[in-house]
């Protein structure tokens, strides 16, 4: 069951339209067992409705879809109690008491869970939300409320967590707990979990791999270190000379350095900095709306 | 259709306790039971010296299951509809819906919070009216019996369609709001307020179809002594008609009350939530 070389979700075309609006054009996307993957781009670029169609909410308007091995849509009870969701929730349940609220999707699940989940308390331990367990669902934080939603998603010990920007509203202190019970997730039970963010550094610390969706299109995959290098000159180093000021982006910048300062003894206000995961966003992005505008024009 | 575990049943029978715990906690929800049982117990105790003319007995009698067969329809039909149109837009149904059994359970659940509720409101204004009533049992046991059987079949005809009626209409406040008004004008046209037989031809026609009419008339007929009949349609109590009709509208609603739900509950997703959401937002 923990064969990482195991396919988990595969599509192939993938495309959604609503109306004329193409939201999402041909993704080819493979996750394999026990990838993390984050889903990151602009609000409108598809990565919502790229969840919901391997949830099995939407049925997409082209392509194929597999998760599990099965077309979402029309997978069966077993198969979907093995698979994740962790909604945003808003207002549903608002007087229902957390214990009992969890309790209830615990119970659901029952019948199909795998060997070896948490249970409803050591869910809540997980989640810190155990000082609440009996505390009404109204009477909760937006960022108490979401780690609740996580704890629903993990209820059914799935080996498929889809997690659409889990951590919005998260304190610092909860953001890292729940980094840790990501983790947790992938190294002992080989959880697979798609998530979408806008946080470009929950999605460094968290990815294996790293997906960015343009305009309904996949504009660069891989891991963040691997998109960083793809984009030409991962560290920029900035000085002075007098008056005159210089740019130079490196792959290499500790021997330039080690150059640049035997060649010019009046180097000053030395700079050296690594390219973040947020400019190669950037520039991938700004890439890809190039290449997609050429095309376009032809 | 998927098979239904028996933890799914579990489930949906503790939700349904849970949801009716959660309102008798709930202070407007506590405030509508004590005004409907204090406006049951004055109205009982207004007419309870008023006798009806040739058949001698208190109009205090005639209240009671007329009431008795308005709260079915109002709990049954119009509360339900109103919290599943409320529950599809706040995400409830969708939570559920993503899950094992999970529209089921969400169905199962509503059906014992209904069920709770119904015996909850029957219980206290039963006791009220034998307490205010004074020739409430004359029937006796075979007629509370009777009664009783009456009002199970109008639950069956009745619940099924607030099931109904909430999966068409997706906007909760016009299903409470214009369903309210729809209630009432069923409640006029179905005999529980003016006999029906005293109402036009044309009211009395659209008050045999809808099913109150006939809960009220069994209810009536199991209640009030016999020669009662005679201020009724075709000056007879029609009881394998009433049987049959209530049967009927079961029927109707029990097949169709699941094929709705379940393409409602299909239908929704994380977008058309989000997008209700801020609608909702707007609206605060």
């Amino acid at each position: 069951m923990t064969n990482r070389d195991e396919i988990v979700v595969n599509t192939r075309g993938m495309s959604m339209s609503y109306g004329s609006k193409l939201v999402l054009d041909g993704i080819d996307l493979q996750i394999r067992r026990g990838e993390v993957v984050a889903l990151l781009g602009a609000n409108g670029a598809g990565k919502t409705t790229t969840i919901e169609i391997l949830e099995g909410l939407r049925s997409p308007t082209g392509g194929t879809v597999e998760v599990l091995g099965v077309d979402p849509l029309h997978a069966s009870v077993d198969h979907r109690a093995r698979v994740g969701v962790v909604l945003q929730s808003w207002r549903d349940h608002a007087r229902w008491r957390v214990r009992e609220f969890l309790h209830h999707f615990f119970l659901l699940h029952a019948p199909f869970r795998a060997e070896g989940g948490w249970g409803v308390d050591e869910l809540l331990e997980r989640v810190g939300l155990t000082d609440k367990a009996h505390a009404r669902i109204a009477s909760l934080s937006g960022g108490q409320r979401r780690r609740l939603d996580v704890a629903v998603g993990l209820i059914g010990n799935p080996e498929l967590l889809f997690l659409d920007e889990p951590t919005v509203g998260f304190d610092p202190h909860a953001r890292r707990e729940f980094h840790e019970l990501m983790h947790e997730l992938v190294d002992a039970r080989a959880t697979t979990i798609l998530l979408t963010t806008h946080d470009l550094a929950e999605a460094e610390r968290l990815a294996d791999r790293i997906l960015i969706l343009h305009r309904g299109r996949i504009a660069a995959d891989g891991s963040a270190d691997a998109l960083a290098r793809e984009v030409a000159g991962t560290t920029e180093v900035r000085w002075r000379v007098g008056d005159e000021r210089f740019v130079h982006a490196t792959e290499a910048a500790t021997p330039f350095v080690r150059e640049l300062l035997n060649r010019e003894p009046d180097v000053d206000d030395l700079e050296i900095r690594r390219t973040t995961l947020e400019d190669t966003y950037l520039t991938m992005v700004a890439q890809h709306a190039a290449a997609t505008a050429e095309e376009d024009g032809r | 259709m998927t098979r239904i575990p028996a933890s799914a049943i579990r489930a949906g029978a503790l939700r349904g306790a849970i949801e009716m715990r959660n309102s008798l906690q709930k202070p407007a929800d506590l405030a509508y039971y004590v005004i409907g049982a204090v406006s049951f117990s004055l109205a009982l105790w207004f007419f309870r010296d008023q006798l009806v003319p040739e058949l001698g007995i208190s109009t205090a009698s005639i209240i009671f299951p007329g009431v008795m067969a308005l709260m079915t329809l109002f709990v049954a039909t119009y509360g339900l509809a109103t919290l599943v149109s409320t529950e599809r837009e706040d995400g409830t149904l969708l939570r559920l819906s993503i899950l094992p059994a999970g529209t089921f359970t969400y169905a199962w659940g509503q059906t014992v919070r209904t069920l709770l509720e119904l015996a909850f409101t029957f219980g206290i204004f039963t006791i009220l009216a034998s307490i205010l009533v004074p020739d409430l049992w004359i029937r006796g046991a075979a007629g509370a019996l009777l009664a009783l059987g009456f009002l199970l079949l109008g639950i069956l005809a009745c619940l099924p369609l607030g099931f109904v009626v909430g999966a068409i209409f997706s906007n909760p406040r016009s299903v409470g709001g214009w369903g309210f008004l729809v209630v009432g004008a069923i409640v006029y046209a179905s005999g529980i307020v003016v006999p029906l037989s005293e109402l036009p031809m044309w009211v009395q026609v659209i008050g045999q179809v809808l099913p109150l009419y006939w809960l009220g008339l069994g209810l009536r007929s199991a209640l009030l002594p016999e020669g009662f009949a005679t201020i009724e349609i075709a000056e007879s109590w029609r009881t394998l008609e009433s049987v049959g009709m209530l049967g009927l509208w079961a029927i109707v609603g029990a097949v169709l009350a699941p094929l709705l739900l379940q393409r409602v509950a299909r239908k929704e997703s994380f977008a058309t939530l989000a997008t209700r959401r801020e609608k909702a937002m707007q609206r605060v």
